[in-house]
C-alpha cells in the first residue's frame, strides 16, 4: 500500500513511476489504480527473485523499465513470465 | 509445570504464524485463509515436500507456496481508488534519469534510522513492535549505489528479511540498476538509491510525508523511479 501511495504521488508529479511486485500483490495493485506494474512469480519478500541470481533480477528490471517506454495508460499491469 | 487443559483449536494454530507464538512472515497468509482452504493448503505442502525430495526438484514446493500467499492476500482489505494519475514519458529511455525506491526496509550500517526511537533494533524487535510502525511516519534511508552489499542492512517487521540478508538485490536492485546504467538502457542514475519500511501509517505517509518525498525527487531532476514493495 505504501509503495502504491508513493507512485500515485510521483505521478501526480509528473514523476513516472513502474512498480515491481509478488504477484501476491496482485488485487491490492488493481485496487490502487496504479499507472505500471510489472508482477514476478515469486515469493513475498523477493521480489526480484532468489538471492544471488543476477541474471533474473536482471530481466525482471529490464522488463520494468521497459514499460516505462511502453505503457499508455493508467492500470498498465504486465504478469513477468 | 501446569499443562493447560484447553486444546489449540485449528483456527488458533493458524492465526498463531500472524504475529502470534508461532510467527513466520513467509506464512502469516494462514490467517487470511479459511480453515478448510488452510487444512488443504498444509496437506498439499506436505505432499509436495515429499514428491521434491523423491524428484530432486523443489519447483513444485515453491509453486504451492506461492499459491497460498496469493490466496492469502487476495482476501486482505485494501485501499481502493477508481482511478489513478498517469505520467506519459516523452523521451526515449535513452534520454532518462532514473532512481530506485524501495519499502524493504534497506539502510546503510552507518546511518541507522533508529525506528520508533530504538538503537540498533534487532529484526525481532521490529516484527515485536510492527504494529508501533503502522503508527509512525516512514523515514526514508538513502543509499549511494557505490555502496557495497555488506555495508547495507535491512530490518523490516512485515516480511521474511532472510533473502535480503544474503542479497540485497532481491528486493532492493540497486547493482542491478546500476549493470543496466553502463549497458546504456538508460541515461543516468541519481546518486543515491531510497529505502524505507513499508509498514507505517498510511495516514501519515499520504498527509506529512510524500509532499517532501515529492519535492526531493523533483530536486533531483528524475524522470522516473522504480519502486519496489515488499
Amino acid at each position: 500500500m505504501s509503495v502504491g501511495h508513493v507512485a500515485r504521488a510521483f505521478e501526480d508529479a509528473n514523476i513516472a513511476t513502474v512498480i515491481i511486485a509478488v504477484k501476491s500483490f496482485e488485487t491490492r495493485m488493481k485496487m490502487m489504480s496504479l499507472p505500471r506494474v510489472l508482477l514476478t512469480p515469486q515469493l513475498l519478500g523477493r521480489p526480484l527473485g532468489n538471492p544471488f541470481d543476477e541474471q533474473q533480477h536482471t530481466e525482471i528490471l529490464n522488463t520494468a523499465i521497459k514499460m516505462l517506454e511502453t505503457a499508455e495508460q493508467n492500470g498498465t499491469i504486465q504478469d513477468f513470465h | 509445570m501446569e499443562k493447560s487443559n484447553q486444546a489449540e483449536s485449528f483456527e488458533e494454530f493458524i492465526k498463531s504464524f500472524f504475529y502470534g507464538r508461532r510467527c513466520d512472515l513467509s506464512f502469516k497468509f494462514l490467517s487470511d485463509l479459511e480453515p478448510d482452504k488452510a487444512s488443504i493448503f498444509i496437506q498439499d505442502l506436505f505432499k509436495d515436500i515429499v514428491d521434491s525430495i523423491d524428484d530432486k526438484d523443489l519447483g513444485q514446493v515453491k509453486l504451492r507456496l506461492l499459491q497460498g500467499q496469493m490466496d492469502g492476500y487476495r482476501e486482505q482489505k485494501n485501499f481502493d481508488y477508481d482511478s489513478g494519475p498517469f505520467f506519459p514519458l516523452k523521451k526515449p529511455l535513452s534520454s532518462m534519469i532514473l532512481s530506485l525506491l524501495t519499502s524493504s526496509g534497506h539502510f546503510l550500517k552507518t546511518d541507522d534510522p533508529k525506528p520508533l526511537g530504538v538503537e540498533n533494533m534487532t529484526q525481532q524487535e521490529a516484527e515485536n513492535r510492527v504494529f508501533d510502525f503502522l503508527k509512525e511516519e516512514p523515514f526514508l534511508s538513502e543509499i549511494p549505489f557505490e555502496a557495497n552489499p555488506g555495508e547495507l542492512m535491512v530490518r523490516h517487521g512485515g516480511y521474511d528479511t532472510r533473502a535480503a540478508l544474503k542479497d540485497p538485490n532481491v528486493s532492493f536492485p540497486y547493482k542491478r540498476m546500476i549493470q543496466l546504467n553502463t549497458k546504456g538502457v538508460f541515461k543516468e542514475l541519481t546518486a543515491k538509491a531510497y529505502s524505507f519500511v513499508g509498514a507505517c501509517s498510511q495516514i501519515r505517509l499520504l498527509k506529512k510525508t510524500l509532499p517532501g518525498w515529492v519535492d526531493k525527487f523533483r530536486n533531483l531532476g528524475v524522470d522516473a523511479v522504480v519502486l519496489v514493495p515488499v
